[in-house]
Order: structure tokens, then C-alpha cells, then sequence
């Protein structure tokens, strides 16, 4: 139960990490990688590592998302077309 | 083609890593282990083991981290901070 | 950031959870000793109450509040905090952090070994670090991202 927990939650991350990558909106982007950053907190409480849980939750899934979203409203929004030529 | 020979050896070089990774959980030397287990309630006379080892044990590293966060936060705030007189 | 606030019921409920996540933050760096958590842990969540605070007001209203001159000094001070503790170790003690609390009246109830629920009265010299990791950090990361704010605000 427990390795199909952990199995679950690696396969949960990667995809929020692609989503984060393939999306043109950079604002649900952030909120994916947000995404990413609750369950890495989840992953470390499930691999008994509770104080590294906290600090992700409050750092990684907070904070960052916080200055990426001041970030984008300062910025623009959409991700430009032609980026992706090369 | 220089960069393909690269690539080959330095993927190589990481799966053999890879391969000879210490198994996950298992440890082979407890000494320090058993030391701290056994003695950290009654030398810091703290319950959260963890704590008694980032705090007390290996306060230094502690303190060389506040450095990086003070070095880091000063940094933002000199590049950032709003001229006074404006 | 500059453009205002928020609508009204996000600056409402910011403000409605903003005491309880800061509550929270004490309790969460006040128990390092007993519980998971410490002065970073409880220094990041207490940093994201003030983060809320300004993603819904704008970072203007948090300036006249907080402004980024006072939280570095926060900061710096929980970092004298934190070297002074150290200091007095070196004179009190035999080196530097060593934890010259324990078996003193404050701060320096040694459990019984095994597992406890303990007390807040333990501890030693590490309640007075995590408080003084709680506050740099508190001060520090709310001060860093008051700064982009403002900064951010200043272009348009």
C-alpha cells in the first residue's frame, strides 16, 4: 500500500511538473507548480521526514508561488509564440 | 559528434552511479546513530531529536545557513530597494 | 502591485486568517523543541501570513504597516539573537553553542529518555535559537518579497 502510495504520488509530480512546462499561460503554470511543491511536501510526511514537510509546504508552495505571481503581474502574462523554434 | 561522445559518456558515468548507489534505508555504520539516540534527551534535554541535532550538535551548520540567508536577503534588498529621495 | 487591492472578500478573509496562520507560526516555533517544525519551519509559515496580507492589499498598505527598513532590522536582530546565545555559551560553558542550560531552573528540564510528551520548560538553549532563527527568517523572506513588490509597482 505504502510503495503504491509513493508510486501514485511520483506519477502525480511529474505530470503537474510537464503541465507546468507545456502550458502558454504562465499564471497556471505557477499554480501547477504549486501544485507540484504540496505534494513534495506529502511525499517527505510520507517518507517520515516531517520538518522538511513543513518547510516545503510553507517555502516551497507559498512563497515562491507568491513572487511568481507578483512576478507575472509586473510582467506579461502569456508566454510569447516563436519561443519554441530551435 | 563531440557533444554525442559527451552526452554517451557522462549518461554512462550517471547509470553506473546509479547502479552502485548506496539501498535505499539500509545503513551500514550506526555509531553515531546509536550515540545520539541514546544520549541527545539527556545532554540537550530537548524531546525533538531532531532539533537537538540542528541546533546543538551541528550548530555551526545552522549558523553558517543563517549567513547564507542574511548574505542572500541583503543582496535583494541593496539591488531593490527604492531610492529615498525620489 | 501598485494597482489597489483585491476585491472585498479577499481582503476580508486575508484578514480574517491572517492572526490564526501567525498564531500558528509561534506555536510552531516555540514547540521545535517537542514537536516537528523549529525556527525555519515556523519562520516560513509565519513569512507566508505576511506574503497574504500582501497579495491581497498591495504592497503599499503593507509598507505603511511594515516597512522593509523594519523587517531587516527584525532580521538583523534575530541574528545578533542567535550569535549572542552563541557567545555566552563560549563564556558560560566550555565552547561555542554549547548548551549551558541544561539542569538550570529556565529552560533546563531533562526528560526521561524514551518517548514523552514533554514539556515547554526543556530544552535548554534551544528554544532561545529557534526563536532567533523564527525571527530572521520571518523578517528576512517577508522583507524580500515587500521589496519585489514595491520594486515591481514602481515601473508602470
Amino acid at each position: 500500500m505504502f510503495e503504491i502510495g509513493l508510486i501514485l504520488l511520483s506519477i502525480f509530480m511529474v505530470a503537474t511538473a510537464i503541465i507546468a512546462v507545456w502550458f502558454k499561460d504562465l499564471l497556471a503554470s505557477t499554480i501547477s507548480l504549486a501544485a507540484m511543491s504540496l505534494l513534495l511536501s506529502l511525499y517527505f510526511y510520507m517518507l517520515h521526514a516531517p520538518d522538511v514537510a513543513i518547510a516545503e509546504a510553507g517555502v516551497g508552495a507559498c512563497i515562491t508561488t507568491a513572487l511568481l505571481v507578483i512576478t507575472i503581474k509586473n510582467t506579461e502574462r502569456m508566454e510569447e509564440e516563436g519561443g519554441e523554434e530551435e | 559528434m563531440k557533444k554525442a561522445i559527451i552526452f554517451v559518456v557522462f549518461a554512462a558515468f550517471l547509470f553506473f552511479a546509479a547502479y552502485e548507489i548506496h539501498p535505499f534505508g539500509e545503513l551500514d555504520d550506526s555509531r553515531m546513530d546509536d550515540y545520539i539516540i541514546e544520549n541527545a534527551q539527556n545532554e540537550t534535554a530537548a524531546n525533538n531529536v531532531v532539533t537537538s541535532v540542528v541546533f546543538d550538535y551541528r550548530g555551526y551548520d545552522t549558523l553558517g545557513e543563517a549567513t547564507v540567508l542574511f548574505t542572500a536577503i541583503a543582496g535583494a534588498l541593496v539591488v531593490l530597494r527604492r531610492v529615498k529621495n525620489e | 502591485m501598485s494597482e489597489e487591492r483585491m476585491s472585498v472578500i479577499v481582503t476580508t478573509i486575508a484578514s480574517l486568517l491572517f492572526p490564526f496562520i501567525f498564531i500558528f507560526s509561534f506555536y510552531v516555533i516555540m514547540h521545535g523543541h517537542l514537536t516537528p517544525g523549529g525556527g525555519f519551519q515556523g519562520g516560513a509559515i509565519g513569512a507566508s501570513a505576511i506574503v497574504m496580507l500582501i497579495v491581497a492589499y498591495g504592497a503599499r498598505e503593507v509598507y505603511k504597516k511594515a516597512s522593509d527598513e523594519k523587517l531587516s532590522i527584525f532580521e538583523s536582530v534575530g541574528g545578533l539573537l542567535f550569535v549572542l546565545v552563541g557567545i555566552l555559551g563560549f563564556i558560560l560553558a566550555a565552547s561555542f553553542l554549547s548548551n549551558f542550560l541544561v539542569g538550570e531552573p529556565i529552560f533546563g528540564n531533562i526528560p526521561p529518555f524514551g518517548s514523552n510528551p514533554g514539556e515547554l520548560n526543556s530544552g535548554g538553549i534551544l528554544p532561545l535559537l529557534n526563536i532567533a532563527v523564527g525571527m530572521k527568517v520571518i523578517g528576512g523572506l517577508a522583507s524580500v518579497v515587500l521589496i519585489m513588490a514595491l520594486a515591481g509597482g514602481e515601473k508602470k
